[in-house]
């Protein structure tokens, strides 16, 4: 998944950060956002890094609870089936 | 407002330590109901619950050092100490599967043949695939200092390229081990010699999977100008766990795989 966009790198002049000349490829170029996302996360509004991304992380969050709550309550339900005596005819 | 006055990361309150105790909880229970009573469910939700609480807790933990800076040198050199005690665990894991194997064929029973390997067991032959293997992991391991030698040096090109090449040849062996699995003439159900060969290679194929995973990470944190030329700890604990499944393969091989045909 990862080999593709690699791929498309290694044959174009990336901008170095020791200031090489700019490449005048007409190619697809990532730029560096860590400014940017830095001034994201490091906004004061009392949100905890796990929510601080936004809607996705929320729902994300949401979801793995349920999944974890549900199935902690499924292993209960089992653990009880189990450890009853099974009706023998 | 209140700044601290340590260098020390007091962490956010987070969901994930509990979460991942209950995503071990229901992967374990799914085992047992998957083995005893042949029902999946429970597994993949405990498979599931457990990806998600790596991915997030893993996301949160960059958010914190690239994006909020709380990864001093005091807090990385715990890291540190951290992933070294965590590989060392690791290596007292595959301990026990090499003492396992060499128990059974230290001193083979008669039930075997009281040879090693036992009566009926054709061996794979070292000097093939296994040899081609360890000749791959190794020069996964010269590639992968290259990329931490360029991303010292500032050379992102160079690093791109060395650790994309490191990841492939992480793929090529585990391609290469799969088609050894499917082609192999025993399997873990032959006796004692497919049980320690298969565990221990299998745990090993698997390890050698969470540390392509792991590179992987780090090549696209790489891409996206996360690491600078004197702060990657990420990419550096990835290479030590990667050097240390090349080590792991090289006992494998001498012993298991050559000694033990």
């Amino acid at each position: 998944m990862f080999v593709c966009p690699v791929a498309a790198f290694l044959a174009e002049n990336l901008r170095q950060i020791s200031q090489r000349t700019i490449s005048t490829a007409s190619r697809r170029q990532i730029e560096n956002r860590i400014a940017e996302k830095q001034k994201f996360f490091q906004e004061e509004n009392g949100i905890p890094v796990h929510l601080k991304g936004g809607v996705m992380d929320v729902l994300l969050y949401r979801a793995t609870m349920a999944i974890s709550v549900f199935g902690t309550a499924y292993v209960v339900y089992e653990l009880l089936v189990a450890s009853m005596p099974k009706k023998q005819k | 407002m209140a700044h601290q006055a340590h260098s020390y990361h007091m962490v956010d309150p987070s969901p994930w330590p509990i979460l991942g105790a209950t995503a071990a909880l229901l992967t374990t229970s799914g085992l047992i109901m998957w083995f005893h009573f042949n029902t999946s469910y429970l597994l993949a939700l405990g498979l599931l619950s457990m990806l998600l609480v790596m991915l997030q807790w893993w996301r949160d933990i960059v958010r914190e050092s690239t994006f909020q800076g709380h990864h001093t040198p005091t807090v990385q050199k715990d890291l540190r100490y951290g992933m070294i005690l965590f590989i060392t665990s690791e290596a007292f894991f595959f301990l026990g599967f090499f003492w396992a194997f060499l128990h059974s064929s230290l001193a083979p029973t008669p039930e075997l043949g009281g040879q090693w390997p036992p009566s009926g067991i054709n061996p794979l032959n070292p000097l093939e695939v296994p040899l081609l293997n360890t000749a791959i992991l190794l020069a996964s391991g010269v590639t992968v200092t290259w990329a931490h030698h360029s991303i010292t040096e500032s050379n992102r090109k160079q690093a791109i390229q060395a650790l994309a090449l490191t990841i492939l040849l992480g793929f090529y062996f585990t391609a290469l081990q799969a088609t050894e699995y499917y082609e192999a003439p025993f399997s873990i159900a032959d006796g004692v010699y497919g049980s320690t060969f298969f565990v221990a290679t299998g745990f090993h194929g698997l390890h050698v999977i969470i540390g392509s995973s792991f590179l992987s990470v780090c090549l696209l944190r790489l891409i996206k100008f996360h690491f600078t030329s004197n702060h990657h700890f990420g990419f550096e604990a990835a290479a030590w766990y990667w050097h240390f499944v090349d080590v792991i393969w090289l006992f494998l091989y001498m012993t298991i795989y050559w000694w033990g045909s």
